[in-house]
């Protein structure tokens, strides 16, 4: 096998080039973002794991350790398909407090910048090793393929492309937080590549070695020794450590949290990948054996972990073993700028920072950009240099186990994070201290040595394993359960740990508004950084600007130590924050903040289930019982903070539960304030008609209120208070127009009284009239006597018509049915009308066919002229025209009142036929009138109709009402 | 601690296959292929466990 070395290099920078190109066309947003964002894309991304270990490391893993080689892919695929227990919970905490790496994960946890800082030196002198495994294995196999070169050349040359591709795809200047889809879809196009590379020469070792699958058997059974070596598999020794490391490496290993927590699309994507990896994985570790047999049939003397690279040229197919190396480059390549990315981020955040911080007046961002830039460019150079400490002799497999070990110490922290809150920074590092160091004596040292470290993983690795991680166990228990953890930490315990809810109380802040927020940030971070910050969290949980409310300065206090966590760390953030934005009080712990405990359960409740679920579903309905209430619902805290706006609440005042929750009762427009503030104020527990002023109409408000009691802290009296209000405007409006009613009514049974009473003296004097009228001769006395009868008469007339007119407004049911005259109807409305001082102005005029006669209650049709008389003229201007209308539409009588007023507006058209429906001032209506002329209609079998404007020029309102005709000769018949 | 009831199924399920597949694998005559087989039955179990997963935001 002798390929030209320009074949290798040419080979090598036109796949890499081709990277640089597929991250470029996708940080340009030329492919879409659905196929960017597409969960296998994230799946493909995560098979960054399978680095040169699983490429070229399993072939060997399988020679020794037969089906044992598939321990790693068994580890790696059970912490996927478990992900509940472990990714999910780890990928909400990251998420939301933009934890971008395990050492800025325990910083945040266990409250220690100490924790981080050992933290990343442990990943990083454990992760050099295997940057220099892949830089290794790239050259090597360069070497291979092409022996003439000079093998360092290799390794320095792909070195300096690695660098290149990491800083200009790696490294934003979008502030270093944002997503790298390119860099994103580069990893998962290599991912693809080296899987598509290693199942054709694993199909190629099938078919190409042995011709076909039963070739293979036929060999295999010619070879009872490597059956039998592969069945007989250790599965109580190496299996299970193999497992647990590369279970633990899922979290620990910077580049799997890198893609896992940070490249993540969402829960979606994790649950896609929680079978979808698995399955990569299965994939890949098929072709392992038929590619090792190949390589022993081949008889070749290459390591075996090269023979995915050798067998193409021993059966001579070359163009096999460039496409296995090209897989192999992948499977390095990925692996190399993800972890450098990862470890640049950490080192920066938990090495650099804490000792040398950017000042105020600086770029803050272009500051950290070049740092980034400069320990990614570092990191690679110094797996470059390590590649060449260990010796030769040294197999890839040992250099990889060193590698893995070292992260297995962070398993008992991890877990601790997530299921047990008593764990403390103390017992964490004293755990991780005490297990790096055997790891380090027993392991990495004989690496770096010239001691022989293939005799000391021979004596037994998985004994040094074990008894560095239960060192690390016992010394992280004991010290956890017998030293205090401070406040803080517990703080952190309980926004971490799965099985608490409690939460720190509320508590105020110095800070009141965003703009002070940005005053007091300006100090660290410089004016322009603070601003942007602000604006940035602002955005993000979209607060307004102006926004004063306790409630949301804490939301953004939180967003803002958040995002700064994404920035410089969980530790340089929590100093910045707590330095610059301090609470106002020392909050308690152990107390409850409540809004923050109903989303936790909201969010959670779809796993409760059983006496929870119970509990939770009662609790639902008490809520829901509070905010569908009729009554206005407000509770507010001891500090006056309102927890609690119910719907109710919200429509009468017309403000809106979200802008409320969580202000202070002092933050309330007026009337609001004034009103709950001289309630609370107020000795009583009862405010009955409280009247007040609300758009310039008066409301009428009855109020309650109770204290809630206190149940956990005997020190404080109450928990706050509950304020009920009870809006009676409506019910004050009713009362007012049935006290209205009822006074009309006594007058109209006074007037009946007073004309029933004027009548008698009244036919006296027409008595007289018209005797003197029969018995006297004189002319001017008989003139005169007929004045007097003409206008007793008259007076009779409109008497009659008043006693007529109070009858009916008695609770009559029966209607006479008789043959009503439509124009002697309008006549004696006419003249009852007229009677109204305030109709004195009123020009009414009749126009009735005299053929228009109904059969019905002559005095309830006339009860209804009036009304829509008075109607008519109440909306005329003075001296307006009033125009009664009766005409004969064949079997139809119409009538029509039509007046020359401001018309009635649409929105209310609907409504004015409602009871005590009114636009009149208070006193001046009832609002009876036209639901009586309503009902007056339909039971005498015609129907209403309201024309408005009655006339687009001159507006106006027609009302038509329609009866059916009465013809004598129908009856007749 | 809370743990979903369709991973409690997926662990019994790799559990019981764990059980019941190392003789049928180790079986001399038996496939080479045949851990990758038990495999890919894992991992559609596990498809079909996750399958609702997306609802569940903590």
């Amino acid at each position: 096998m002798n390929f030209e070395v320009s074949t290798i290099v040419a080979l090598g920078s036109g796949y890499l080039a081709l990277l640089f190109g597929i991250a470029f066309v996708t940080e340009r947003g030329w492919i879409p973002e659905k196929i960017v964002r597409h969960p296998i894309i994230y799946v493909l991304s995560l098979g960054v794991f399978a680095s040169v270990w699983a490429y070229y490391t399993s072939i060997g893993n399988a020679q020794r350790d037969g089906y044992g080689y598939l321990a790693g892919s068994i580890g790696i695929s059970l912490a996927f398909l478990l992900s509940p227990l472990l990714l999910r919970p780890l990928l909400e905490l990251t998420r939301t407090y933009q934890l971008s790496s395990l050492a800025d994960l325990v910083a945040f946890r266990y409250r220690s910048p100490w924790a981080g800082t050992a933290s990343t030196l442990v990943i990083l002198i454990a992760v050099i090793p295997l940057i220099a495994l892949q830089i290794r294995a790239v050259s090597d196999t360069a070497f291979l393929l092409s022996p003439e070169a000079e093998q360092g050349s290799f390794a320095i040359g792909f070195c300096v492309i690695i660098t290149l591709f990491s800083i200009l795809f790696g490294t934003s200047r979008r502030a270093g937080r944002t997503q790298y889809d390119g860099l994103v879809m580069a990893i998962a196009f290599e991912s693809l590549v080296k899987l598509i590379a290693f199942l054709v020469v694993g199909a190629f070792a099938v078919y190409g070695a042995f011709g076909s699958f039963d070739g293979l058997d036929q060999w295999l059974q010619e070879q009872p020794e490597l059956v039998a070596s592969l069945k007989n598999t250790d599965y109580f020794s190496s299996f299970h450590v193999m497992a647990l490391l590369f279970f633990t490496a899922a979290v620990a290993m910077p580049h799997m949290f890198y893609v896992t927590f940070t490249g993540n699309n969402g829960q979606r994507a994790l649950s896609f990948a929680s079978w979808g990896l698995p399955l990569y994985f299965l994939l890949l570790s098929l072709p392992v054996l038929p590619i090792l047999w190949a390589g022993l049939q081949s008889g070749s003397s290459v390591q075996v972990e090269y023979f995915p690279v050798i067998i193409g040229a021993a059966y001579e197919a070359p163009l096999i073993s460039l496409l296995a190396y090209l897989g192999g480059l992948s499977a390095a390549s990925g692996l190399i700028i993800v972890i450098t990315l990862a470890l640049s981020n950490m080192c920066l955040n938990h090495l650099i920072l804490p000792i040398y911080q950017p000042k105020a007046n600086e770029d803050i961002y272009r500051w950290l950009l070049w740092k980034r830039r400069t320990l990614i460019t570092a990191i690679i150079w110094l797996g470059f240099l390590f590649h060449y400490l260990p010796s030769e002799q040294i197999s890839i497999q040992v250099i990889g186990i060193v590698a893995f070990t070292a992260c297995l110490q962070f398993m008992p922290g991890i877990v601790a994070i997530l299921y047990w809150p008593v764990a403390n920074k103390k017992g964490f590092l004293w755990g991780l201290g005490a297990g790096v160091l055997i790891w380090f004596l027993f392991l990495m040292l004989p690496l770096l040595s010239d001691t022989d470290p293939l005799a000391l993983v021979s004596v037994n690795w998985r004994e040094i394993t074990a008894l560095s991680l239960i060192t690390n166990c016992v010394l992280f228990v004991a010290v956890s359960l017998f030293s205090t953890s401070s406040d803080a930490e517990r703080s952190s315990a309980d926004i971490c740990t799965l099985d608490t809810i409690k939460r720190r109380k509320r508590s105020g802040l110095v800070a009141k508004s965003p703009r002070d927020f940005i005053k007091s940030l300006s100090k660290p971070l410089g004016g322009k950084t603070a601003n942007r910050e602000v604006a940035r969290a602002l955005k993000d949980l979209k607060i307004d600007q102006n926004d004063r409310r306790p409630y949301a300065m804490q939301q953004l206090r939180g967003k803002l130590e958040a995002n700064l966590s994404g920035l410089l760390g969980p530790s340089i953030a929590r100093e910045i924050i707590d330095g610059y934005l301090p609470y106002s009080i020392v909050s308690e712990h152990g107390s409850s903040d409540l809004n923050v405990i109903e989303n936790r359960i909201e969010a959670y409740r779809s796993n409760l289930s059983g006496m929870a679920a119970d509990l939770d579903n009662l609790r639902r309905y008490h809520r829901q019982i509070l905010l569908d209430l009729p009554l206005g619902v407000c509770s507010l805290s001891t500090d006056n903070e309102v927890i609690m706006w119910n719907r109710a609440m919200e429509q009468f005042t017309q403000l809106d539960s979200a802008n409320v929750v969580g202000s202070q009762l002092i933050d309330l427009s007026d009337p609001w304030l004034s009103l709950f503030a001289n309630f609370i104020d107020d000795d009583a527990n009862h405010s009955y008609k409280y009247v007040f002023e609300l758009d310039d109409q008066k409301r009428t408000v009855n109020l309650h209120k109770a204290l809630i009691e206190q149940t956990s802290n005997p020190d404080s009296i109450h928990e706050g208070v509950i304020i009920l209000l009870e809006d009676i405007t409506e019910m004050e409006i009713l009362e007012a127009g049935l006290t209205h009613s009822e006074r009309l009514a006594s007058i109209g049974r006074l007037a009946a009284g007073v004309a029933h009473e004027i009548g008698n003296p009244i036919t006296g004097i027409a008595c007289l009239a018209q005797t003197i009228r029969d018995e006297y001769d004189d002319k001017e006395l008989l003139n005169l006597a007929e004045q007097i009868i003409e206008q007793t008469d008259r007076t009779s007339t409109i008497l009659k018509s008043l006693v007529n007119f109070a009858h009916a407004g008695t609770n009559k049911t029966q209607y006479v049915s008789e043959i009503v005259t439509i124009s002697e109807c309008m006549a004696q409305a006419q003249t009852l009308v007229s009677l109204d001082r305030k109709s004195k102005e009123l020009s009414l005029r009749i126009d009735c066919d005299p053929d228009a006669k109904v059969l019905g209650d002559s005095q309830r049709l006339l009860q209804v002229l009036i009304n829509l008389i008075n109607n008519a003229r109440d909306a005329s201007q003075a001296n307006g025209e009033v125009l009664l209308q009766a005409r004969v539409l064949g079997e139809i009588v119409e009538i029509a009142v039509v007046d020359e007023g401001i018309g009635i507006p649409l929105a209310i058209k609907d409504r004015v036929f409602d009871p005590f429906f009114t636009t009149k001032e208070a006193g001046e209506g009832t609002g009876l009138g036209l639901s009586l002329v309503f009902s007056i209609i339909e039971d005498l079998g015609g129907d209403i109709d309201i024309i408005s404007p009655a006339n687009e020029d001159t507006g106006g309102t027609r009302v038509l009402l329609r009866f059916p005709c009465y013809h004598s000769d129908s009856v007749t018949h | 601690m809370y743990i979903p009831r369709s991973i409690l199924v997926l662990l019994l399920i790799i559990y019981l296959l764990f059980l019941l597949s190392v003789d049928w694998i180790n079986q001399s005559a038996g496939g080479w292929y045949r851990p990758f087989f038990v495999g890919f039955i894992v991992i559609l179990v596990a498809s079909w466990s996750h399958r609702e997963q997306d609802s569940d935001e903590f």
